[in-house]
């Protein structure tokens, strides 16, 4: 059976960078940074795609985002999907996951789904909100941290993991939204003709008119939301760092593993 | 009565998850903020057949909502949706807190978003300034802190990251449990329970080493795992790694330390190449002595680490072993 698959997908400052904080005090420094493709979002792109291929229909990879999040769609359809969507919602940080899932939903009820993805979390803001929200709006069943799923006719069944390494494993109706954990699948990389392929093909984009509002602060929020500021984390401790050359670091990591009885001698 | 915190118990098997006595902690301390007493916090309990599991909650000194049924026997997103939904609705909470577990998140999103309800998740600490939830969350791999702001008029769905607070024992005394009666539609949960999964163990063990050494994305390459083994042998340790590792099968998922793997408690625990990300240190943190290597001298590892090294996780390992042959 074909299935219309959306796979929701954000761009994100490299996080394994370092940060510094702009100075309003309200976001990070933004000039320089690296961004990618979120890393449990890669998951939920590569299980699109195979369970297009498995039973046909199409990949759409939908975000929200600026300008720069073009380089991912690219990406995204070079892997696979077929069609490339990007709301066009400018503001860089997009701090405040209610507004973009209510704009993410909207975006979805105008494309066909049977079967919407996300990735478990986005390593920027770490919230695990957006796949769980999109669900209670668009009124989907859902399940989360998914680490198998096996398409069966107009249902899924698909295990989700717990804490301890224990799964719990579900039957859900089509249409249904899953948000995929990490290491789901082994994401595939993008073939050169695909890359090449993807550079010419369009974007869609969809301004707040297409999604019946009349501007992004028109989104209806049931609260208000502020960013009070970003510092650098205080530290709860700290390890007694030891520097110097290799050698030097060498000879006192040997010593700490004798005095504190790890060696013999 | 409405106001006051609502925190929704975890359970599995007839047993309460370890988040739920530090949920309790954060809602007695959210319900004073708010003005009120700590006791407008109240434990809601969701399941079928659970009231030996509401009464003993009853002894953290909190009333305890209970919902009974059925359609609850197994966690689903629907079930607890469509039960939470009935209880908010009657109690008009000003939280609803929840543990940012794998549970948690599944349904607390989805309850929001049903309901039309605000929502801040993975928070490590809640304050009320005014009429202003302040919730405190930590960024892009624990290197940036950020607080934000919530206001509104209906309920707010706060999920509350695992230790991030000290857990409460049961004190003397007990509460009541009080049935709450929800109609559940159990054709309307959606998601059927098949089963529950468990790890297939044929390979050593980690809960029980008394020293690991744990390897992470900083090794670069599966082949210098053999350093990593070996390094491990020298002490007379075990393999470990965290989750990237064990996602790309470079070590079986038996190897994995942290929330969904194994957590340890060894004397030694040595973290190789490994950042520090929540996921990882929640199954480490309490090893008697933990000696950080990292390239990065912001990775969030040092905090927790007692004895730190900025280096080549490779070079530094080679070089110490080495020095234990002398």
């Amino acid at each position: 059976m074909a299935l219309n698959v959306v796979v929701c997908l954000k761009q994100i400052p490299n996080p394994d960078l370092q940060f510094q904080i702009s100075t309003d005090g309200k976001d990070i420094r933004r000039d320089s940074l690296n961004y990618k493709l979120n890393a449990a979002d890669e998951y939920a792109l590569e299980e699109a795609v195979r369970i297009k291929e498995k039973h046909g229909g199409r990949v759409v990879a939908l975000t929200l985002g600026p300008k720069r999040t073009e380089q991912m769609l690219r990406e995204a359809l070079a892997k696979g999907a077929d069609e490339a969507v990007r709301i066009a919602y400018d503001d860089p940080s997009a701090f405040d996951v209610g507004k973009n899932a209510r704009i993410l939903a909207a975006a979805i009820r105008t494309l066909p789904h049977d079967l919407v993805l996300t990735g478990v979390q986005s390593d920027d803001y770490v919230n695990s909100a957006t796949g769980g929200l999109l669900a209670g709006i668009l009124g989907l069943p859902h399940a989360s941290v998914v680490t198998r799923v096996v398409v069966q006719e107009r249902q899924l069944e698909v295990a989700c993991e717990l804490e301890g390494g224990l799964q719990r494993v579900y039957s859900i109706p089509l249409p249904a939204l899953l948000t995929i954990q990490f290491g789901a699948n082994t994401p595939r990389y993008a073939p050169l003709p695909a890359i090449m392929k993807a550079a010419r093909q369009p974007i869609k984009e969809l301004a707040p008119s297409a999604l019946g509002l009349n501007g992004w602060d028109a989104v209806a929020l049931p609260y208000s939301f502020g960013v009070r500021g970003l510092s650098p984390p205080a530290a709860k401790g700290h390890a007694e760092m030891i520097t110097g050359s290799v050698e030097e670091q060498a000879k006192r990591l040997a010593q700490v593993l004798r005095d504190k009885g790890f060696v013999r001698r | 009565m409405s106001g006051g915190v609502l925190l929704i118990a975890e359970h599995l098997e007839g047993r309460v998850a370890p988040s739920t006595p530090e949920l309790i902690t954060t809602g007695r301390r959210l319900a004073a903020a708010f003005g009120g007493d700590e006791r407008d916090a109240r434990i809601v309990v969701l399941g079928s057949g659970v009231r030996d599991l509401a009464n003993h909650l009853a002894g953290y000194t909190l009333d305890v909502l209970l919902v009974d049924h059925p359609a609850l026997a197994e966690y689903t997103g629907d079930g607890y949706v469509q039960a939470l939904r009935g209880i908010v609705e009657s109690t008009a909470p000003r939280v609803v807190l929840v543990a940012h577990t794998s549970q948690g998140y599944d349904f607390a999103p989805a309850l929001a978003g049903v309901m039309d309800l605000p929502l801040v998740t993975n928070c490590l600490a809640l304050d009320v300034e005014g009429d202003r939830l302040i919730a405190t969350r930590r960024l892009l791999n624990e290197k940036v802190q950020a607080q934000v702001e919530i206001r509104s008029e209906r309920p707010i769905v706060v999920t509350v990251r695992p230790g991030a607070e000290k857990p409460v024992g049961p004190s003397r005394g007990t509460m009541t449990v009080t049935d709450v009666p929800v109609s559940i539609d159990p054709s309307a949960v959606r998601e059927k329970f098949v089963r529950l999964e468990r790890p297939q163990i044929h390979d050593i063990d980690l809960s029980g080493a008394d020293i690991i050494v744990s390897a992470g994305r900083g090794i670069q390459k599966k082949e210098n795992l053999v350093l990593i083994e070996e390094f491990a042998k020298a002490i007379g340790g075990v393999v470990g790694a965290s989750r990237p590792l064990t996602d790309m099968d470079w070590l079986p998922k038996t190897r994995q330390v942290g929330q969904s793997g194994k957590t340890v408690r060894p004397k030694l625990y040595v973290a190789c190449g490994i950042s520090g990300a929540m996921q990882h240190v929640a199954g480490m943190k309490d090893a008697g002595l933990i000696v950080a290597i990292n390239t990065d001298p912001t990775a969030p590892i040092f905090e927790i680490a007692h004895v730190g090294f900025v280096a080549d996780v490779l070079k530094l390992l080679a070089a110490t072993l080495k020095e234990l042959k002398r």
